[in-house]
């Protein structure tokens, strides 16, 4: 069941809701996505617009009270992941997709060392050479610059904030995992631990041949590993394209917005412009209509009660009245 | 090794110092309740018309000894006898060393005590994580609710129900003393069955009193370690549901180490309701019973097992919270 080669992965109209006192909220309202086999796609966008509870889906592992309401997550090799579940499901996650958890610095068990941690992973996987496992493990981690011996007999108190992080990479890579989700892989690192395990992540993922998603709020990181990158806002993905290209020429208005608020480093601090309001959070998320448009320069009527679909055009994707209407006439095509 | 020994020494040092205190203040206590048994026998053999000579060795012959002195010179003789390992004469039962008697009584309070706290603590910890991980379904609800219930409810309450049902209503056991005397004592059959009749219902009724306390403790540990990332994380790795529950009940456990020993060092003090309930001859009931009869060696005997059991008891928790956690363990080392 083992693949050897990239796997793409296609999510189709998912919508997650949250329960709450006052009825199901949606987190995300129909979100399509693809990732290309053999890329990095980063998914950029504000706290709460839904990167992490898309990344979950990946897994299938979205939190109650949050549940997949509709919509369909494929995984080439796995199938439907959101039809998954108990054992098959388990044995998915882990082994077929690696994940790196957002809060990866508190993501061991505080009472056993690194080590047999590793091996409980091994036996939960029916992994029959353990000691490959450890040599392996041993061997991730000293790529990733550190001593893997002395880190596999640690405690995670024993270990720093990098550590622990370079130590949850390693256990989403260590079963030969062809999908990794990464969320947050560098929040709360300092610039140059953030830097050097960028550099383990995109070297890992070219050598391995892995799909990649990394979710993070930082467009430097984008800008730096990702070869798509899918802007979120509001629980949906409003612009997706090569990253470049989405970096370099923004089509929707939310995208330029946030690509006008980062500061250079040389330059006027005034020249970066914050947008203005604030995001939505899920009691605030419009029923109807476009999400953006009570902080979008570019809004219409139409705004006001049709939700924009995406359109794909040149292999970008955006999901705007306004785009679609200073553009040539688009035809909305199929998401492929 | 060396860090462990330090430690231990350190504990030591402070236990002793804890135990002399509650030593002093318990003396200092006891011997201010008013009524004195041996003044009371001294008057009452003078008011029959003894000389006041021939009073106090009749009253000395009695007891073994007779109070003198000061306050303070009796309180350098008592400490001077604990550190020679003499706990003193009991005053209520003459011509008997009070070790023997708190020897006797501690056999009866010990093993039903113990078998009581840990049942309360087996059951309560194993359905504490039922509850905590059903806790939002009706089994869940009703798990948490009995253990509410059950902590709420007196020990005394609980043991004159469970006389009430088991020894009066359906009176399939006894519901009073250690053993049925028509029984030689020894390792034989009909002895050991009658002794554990006897003891069912206490240990039942002290495992009732006290396993409310366990899955309440148990489950709020237990709802703490399910919101923890790291159990999350090891869920998205796959980890089979055994090793989950292990990592889970694990850390959920920890805390209650620390009150599980002080329950056990607590046991010496022996359960005092249930023990008079049940007429067993405990430590409790002996607690209470000195108490009654002034009886000061005795009383400060029992205080000074009590001390001695809960410091010992800290210590042990600590040293074992260094084994099994090892974040204790490294904060030693540092």
């Amino acid at each position: 069941m083992t693949r050897t080669s990239a796997p793409g992965v296609r999510v189709k109209d998912l919508t997650v809701v949250y329960k709450t006192p006052a009825g199901e909220l949606p987190a995300l309202g129909g979100v399509s996505l693809s990732l290309a086999p053999g890329t990095i796609t980063g998914i950029v966008g504000e706290s709460g617009s839904g990167k992490s509870t898309l990344a979950l889906s990946l897994l299938n592992a979205v939190q109650p009270p949050g549940r997949i309401k509709e919509g369909t997550v494929e995984i080439d090799g796995l199938g439907n992941v959101v039809e998954l579940t108990g054992e098959e499901l388990r044995r998915v996650r882990g082994r077929q997709v690696g994940y790196v958890f957002q809060a990866a610095q508190n993501s061991l068990n505080p009472l056993k060392t690194v080590g047999k941690q590793l091996l409980d992973l091994g036996r939960s996987h029916d992994f029959d050479d353990l000691p490959a496992l450890l040599k392996d493990a041993r061997a991730l981690l000293g790529r990733m610059g550190l001593d893997g011996g002395r880190v596999l007999d640690s405690y995670q108190h024993e270990l720093s904030g990098g550590m622990r992080q370079r130590v949850g990479i390693m256990f989403a890579l260590v079963l030969n995992a062809h999908l990794v989700v990464l969320d947050e892989p560098t929040t709360a690192l300092d610039m140059i631990t953030q830097a050097a395990i960028l550099k383990i992540v995109r070297d890992v993922h070219h050598e391995r041949g892995l799909t990649t998603l990394i979710i993070t709020h930082d467009m430097g990181v984008a800008a730096e590993v990702t070869d798509s990158l899918a802007v979120m806002y509001g629980g949906r993905v409003v612009e997706h394209g090569p990253t470049t290209e989405v970096l370099g020429a923004p089509r929707h208005p939310y995208t330029k917005g946030l690509i006008r608020a980062i500061p250079r480093l040389s330059g006027d601090i005034d020249e970066a412009r914050a947008l203005p309001g604030r995001p939505p959070t899920l009691g605030t998320i419009p029923k109807q209509g476009c999400v953006f448009r009570e902080r979008c320069p570019l809004r219409i009527a139409v705004c006001d009660t049709v939700d924009p679909e995406p359109v794909t055009r040149d292999a970008r994707t955006v999901a705007c009245h306004a785009v679609g209407r200073l553009a040539t006439p688009v035809v909305p095509k199929e998401y492929v | 090794m060396k860090t462990v020994v330090r430690r231990l020494s350190g504990h030591l040092a402070r236990g002793l110092a804890m135990i002399w205190v509650v030593t002093t203040l318990s003396f200092v206590i006891i011997r201010n309740i008013p009524g004195d048994p041996v003044r009371g026998q001294y008057e009452k053999l003078i008011e029959q018309g003894m000389s006041p000579d021939a009073a106090e060795r009749a009253t000395a012959a009695l007891y073994g000894f007779l109070p003198k002195g000061s306050l303070w010179s009796q309180y350098v003789d008592y400490l001077n006898g604990l550190i020679h390992g003499n706990l003193g004469q009991s005053l209520s039962t003459p011509g008997t060393g009070v070790a023997t008697i708190i020897g006797s009584a501690a056999k009866w309070t010990i093993l039903p005590v113990l078998g009581g706290t840990l049942l309360s603590f087996l059951l309560g910890v194993t359905l504490g994580v039922y509850a905590a991980i059903k806790r939002s379904g009706k089994l869940g609800d009703a798990l948490a609710i009995s253990g509410s219930l059950l902590h709420g409810i007196p020990q005394y309450v609980i043991g004159l129900l469970v006389v009430a049902v088991f020894s009066t209503l359906w009176p399939i056991l006894p519901a009073g003393g250690p053993v049925d005397i028509d029984f030689t004592p020894g390792f034989n059959g009909p002895y050991i069955a009658s002794l554990i009749q006897h003891a069912t219902l206490p240990v039942l009724t002290y495992a009732l009193a006290s396993y409310g306390g366990w899955i309440l403790a148990m489950k709020s540990s237990v709802a703490t370690v399910l919101g923890d990332d790291f159990i999350m994380a090891a869920e998205l790795r796959g980890m089979s549901r055994g090793i989950l529950f292990r990592y889970i009940a694990r850390n959920a456990i920890l805390p209650l180490f620390t009150i599980l020993a002080l329950s056990l060092g607590l046991l010496f003090g022996g359960a005092i309701f249930i023990e008079s309930i049940f007429n067993y001859p405990g430590l409790g009931l002996l607690l209470v019973n000195s108490i009654g009869a002034r009886d000061y060696a005795l009383m400060g005997g029992t205080f000074l097992v009590l001390t001695v059991a809960i410091v010992v008891a800290n210590i042990a928790a600590d040293l074992l919270y260094a084994v099994i956690d090892p974040r204790v363990r490294k904060g030693a080392e540092a």
